[in-house]
């Protein structure tokens, strides 16, 4: 897994209604470390899904740069795995070739990539639901394999944009665990963009709260892992970081 | 009141509706019974002159001999190739441009005005026209097959390329696909549903729109005949493909 820096990345754009240039992203400089999970929070318009949609290439910035594992992006890429607030699965293809579409775009063979789907669907505990289609599936189930999807094709970092934000609260607390016990298997670098606190915390060694398009704290969590709803919930340790962070996502 | 109280009425029904579950063929016929009773009764009441209006005996008989001349297969044949003319017209030109106009912003502000423009004005509206330059030879018959398939064709893709999330096309590009991967992988079958019922309105207008004239006899056999090709291929060809794709996918609800 491979490192992500950002280097004073700008993004305007023209409002042709409002007509004029608006500023999503300011001024900002970030470094990921291989291996690290990362938080990014603040409230709606702070930018944060601007600065995921730019990681990801599906934007170019007007100024600045960002690099994976010393590559300037150029564009979407099988690099950065992303992971939708939607899911994102394809609705005509069964749940086992979803998960092999990546290994699929890059030339592996029918038998090879199913095979690859499979280890990595027994990982979330979907290989019983392999060959159903998406609209088959609860949004938890869904968003599980938009998860799977991602991993599979092995990129350097895994972009999350609020993953979890339209699954109901039980199933969310179930994801976010899950997430973490996969995390530690693979040591994936993750980017998880959210705008809940409490789910920040709980999954991320780092929390970035960004206001008005620019970086306003950068608070490291050092709580200890596995990390269990049931454990932390009454956590002086992480009730404390959890309002910290707050603090700083009302002050943004 | 006890679970054994189940009126006659509801009985005779529930056994009607195992039986069609059993045969589904005849079951779809039953349907038509009272309407050729209705069709008969409203012969036999006189209201209309028989000459306006013929019976089913009159058609059925008309049918036998239309049958053993060879007029009647002559016409159906005409029928069946004005289908495949229309199926292929309309996925090898209609499905393309679709496409285009569908993904190209530019395309789209161009041509979406000028495309519902002559939809609007139907094939019917150029018929004399047509008839003055070219006769009512194939030129006339194919420009009429392009024109009633293909728009119904065009404009339902570029309606089904839009309706694809962007997302989806992202989720493909992250994952490593081509731009031409996503149009084949995702734009394509995402907009299926739409090509079919594109496809299906095209054909639909298409066939009805070829009756000719003649004995008012034979308009009604005319229509009989055409009905009941068109339920064969909607219920034979188009509906199976439609149950395989969109609406196993979730795109289409039953």
């Amino acid at each position: 897994m491979k490192s992500l820096t950002i280097d004073h990345l700008q993004k305007t754009y023209f409002d042709p209604f409002a007509d004029k240039q608006v500023t999503a992203i300011r001024d900002i400089s970030l470094s990921v470390a291989a291996g690290d999970f990362v938080s990014v929070v603040g409230p709606s318009g702070c930018g944060k899904t601007t600065l995921l949609n730019l990681i990801a290439g599906f934007l170019a910035p007007t100024a600045g740069e960002i690099r994976v594992d010393g590559r300037a992006v150029n564009g979407p890429g099988p690099d950065r795995g992303v992971v939708f607030q939607s899911f994102a699965l394809f609705p005509w293809r069964t749940v086992l070739d979803n998960v092999a579409f990546g290994p699929k775009m890059r030339g592996v063979a029918k038998a090879r990539r199913h095979e690859i789907a499979r280890e990595y669907l027994a990982l979330a505990g979907l290989g019983h639901a392999a060959e159903r289609y998406p609209n088959e599936l609860s949004g938890g189930m869904q968003q599980r394999v938009g998860v799977v999807r991602a991993l599979a094709n092995e990129p350097d970092v895994l972009l999350m944009d609020e993953p979890f934000a339209s699954v109901d609260a039980q199933t969310r607390m179930t994801l976010q665990e899950e997430l973490t016990r996969i995390w530690a298997q693979r040591r994936s670098t993750v980017l998880f963009i959210t705008h809940d606190v409490n789910e920040a915390v709980f999954l991320a060694n780092r929390v970035i709260v960004l206001s008005h398009g620019a970086v306003l704290d950068d608070i490291a969590i050092d709580l200890p892992r596995p990390r269990a709803w049931d454990a932390l919930i009454e956590d002086a340790g992480f009730k404390a970081l959890s309002a910290r962070v707050l603090q700083q996502v009302r002050a943004a | 009141m006890s679970a054994a109280a189940v009126s006659p009425g509801l009985r005779l029904w529930g056994a009607y509706v195992r039986w069609s579950a059993r045969q589904p063929v005849l079951a779809s016929l039953v349907p038509f019974v009272p309407v050729l009773v209705l069709w008969a009764a409203v012969v036999q009441s006189g209201i209309f002159p028989r000459v306006f209006l013929p019976g089913p005996i009159e058609v059925v008989e008309k049918f036998g001999t239309l049958m053993a001349n060879g007029i009647l297969p002559a016409y159906l044949e005409d029928s069946v190739v004005r289908l495949a003319a229309g199926t292929a017209v309309g996925l090898a030109i209609g499905i393309p441009l679709g496409l285009l106009v569908g993904l190209s912003d530019r395309a789209y502000r161009v041509l979406w005005p000028v495309l519902l423009f002559f939809q609007a004005i139907g094939d019917i509206a150029w018929l004399p026209i047509l008839l003055i330059w070219f006769g009512f030879g194939l030129t006339t018959m194919i420009f009429v097959i392009v024109y009633t398939v293909l728009f119904p064709v065009v404009l339902n893709t570029v309606l089904g390329v839009r309706s694809v999330p962007l997302e989806l096309h992202r989720a493909a590009l992250s994952l490593g696909a081509s731009r031409a991967r996503v149009l084949w992988e995702v734009v394509l079958p995402g907009a299926l549903p739409n090509i079919m019922t594109g496809l299906r309105n095209g054909l639909g207008f298409l066939m009805f729109d070829a009756r000719r004239a003649g004995s008012v006899v034979e308009i009604l056999l005319g229509m009989v005949v055409l009905g009941v090709l068109w339920y064969v291929v909607d219920s034979w060809v188009l509906a199976p493909i439609e149950r395989a794709t969109g609406q196993r996918w979730g795109l289409v609800t039953r």
